[in-house]
């Protein structure tokens, strides 16, 4: 029984964290969470690791390019 | 009835003018948001150089097809991702390899077990992981699936935004993004092994 709950809650993990859930299902989610460290831990490192891909994979425009891009404009006549 | 109509030219033609520089000012505005999403889109910098002058060319070629006061982040994105696709940038899908997926907790579970007291510091354990380990993790997931997860993880796009910029059912979005994120951590859990 309890495994049924967790392999609920592991179907319901991603879309929660992306705030996609509807609202019944988002408290059908943290209900379990609040009870259950196993799939508790297992979010909270979802959620470190989606901040951590993040973190690593932004890069930030060169300024060169958005001097280029202001230069696409349409001339002012 | 209609005043627009009763306008002179050059009015009309003063009005349409501050249109379109509010217009282009707005986009230039979003220019860094729409560059970390295009970057994580293509492999190389130089690419997504390209592929941003290629858009905001025709972005600014094509500003009246925007509808104001809609999301114009998703609207240029839509132009870049097509434009990423039109070019036949992508490399010709792989027709057999399916790519390797495990379970949503497949990198937790690996990396407990690699813990000394089953107690994982996610932090820690994830700062095994060089930013290039990271990045070139993302750049192994394939195109479709890796276009997904890039739109909704990095660029914060909703799955309805994401489906409407790649053109695809919001179904789609939503089992590209499932499939991708299990294809990303199991590129992740191969290289905090190889360490």
């Amino acid at each position: 029984m309890i495994e049924d709950l967790c392999d609920k809650c592991e179907e319901l993990m991603q879309p929660y964290l992306d705030r996609e859930l509807s609202e019944e299902e988002r408290l059908e989610a943290e209900g379990h969470l609040a009870g259950c460290g196993h799939c508790a831990r297992r979010y909270r490192f979802e959620e470190t690791l989606r901040q951590f891909v993040r973190r690593c994979c932004e890069e930030s425009m060169p300024p060169e390019l958005k001097a280029k891009l202001a230069a696409l404009r349409t001339p002012l006549s | 009835m209609s005043e627009t109509a009763r306008e002179s030219e050059p009015r009309r033609l003063a009005s349409d003018a501050r249109d379109r520089v509010r217009f282009e000012e707005e986009a230039l505005e979003l220019s860094d948001q729409v560059y970390r999403v295009a970057r994580r889109l293509v492999s190389t910098r130089e690419e997504a150089e390209e592929l941003m002058q290629e858009t905001y060319t025709r972005a600014f070629r094509s500003w009246r097809s925007f509808t104001p006061g809609t999301n114009m982040r998703a609207w240029l994105l839509r132009i870049l991702t097509n434009l990423n696709i039109d070019r036949g940038r992508r490399k010709q899908r792989a027709p057999v390899e399916q790519p390797l997926e495990e379970g949503d907790y497949y990198l937790y579970n690996k990396l407990e077990h690699t813990s000394r007291d089953g107690n994982l510091d996610e932090e820690r354990v994830l700062e095994r992981l060089s930013q290039d380990e990271v990045v070139g993790a993302l750049s192994a997931v394939p195109h479709d699936f890796r276009d997904a997860i890039v739109l909704v993880d990095i660029g914060d796009f909703t799955y309805a935004d994401a489906a409407q910029i790649l053109d695809i059912p919001i179904g789609t979005v939503m089992s590209r993004l499932h499939r991708g994120r299990r294809i990303l951590k199991r590129e992740l859990a191969d290289r905090v092994e190889e360490e």
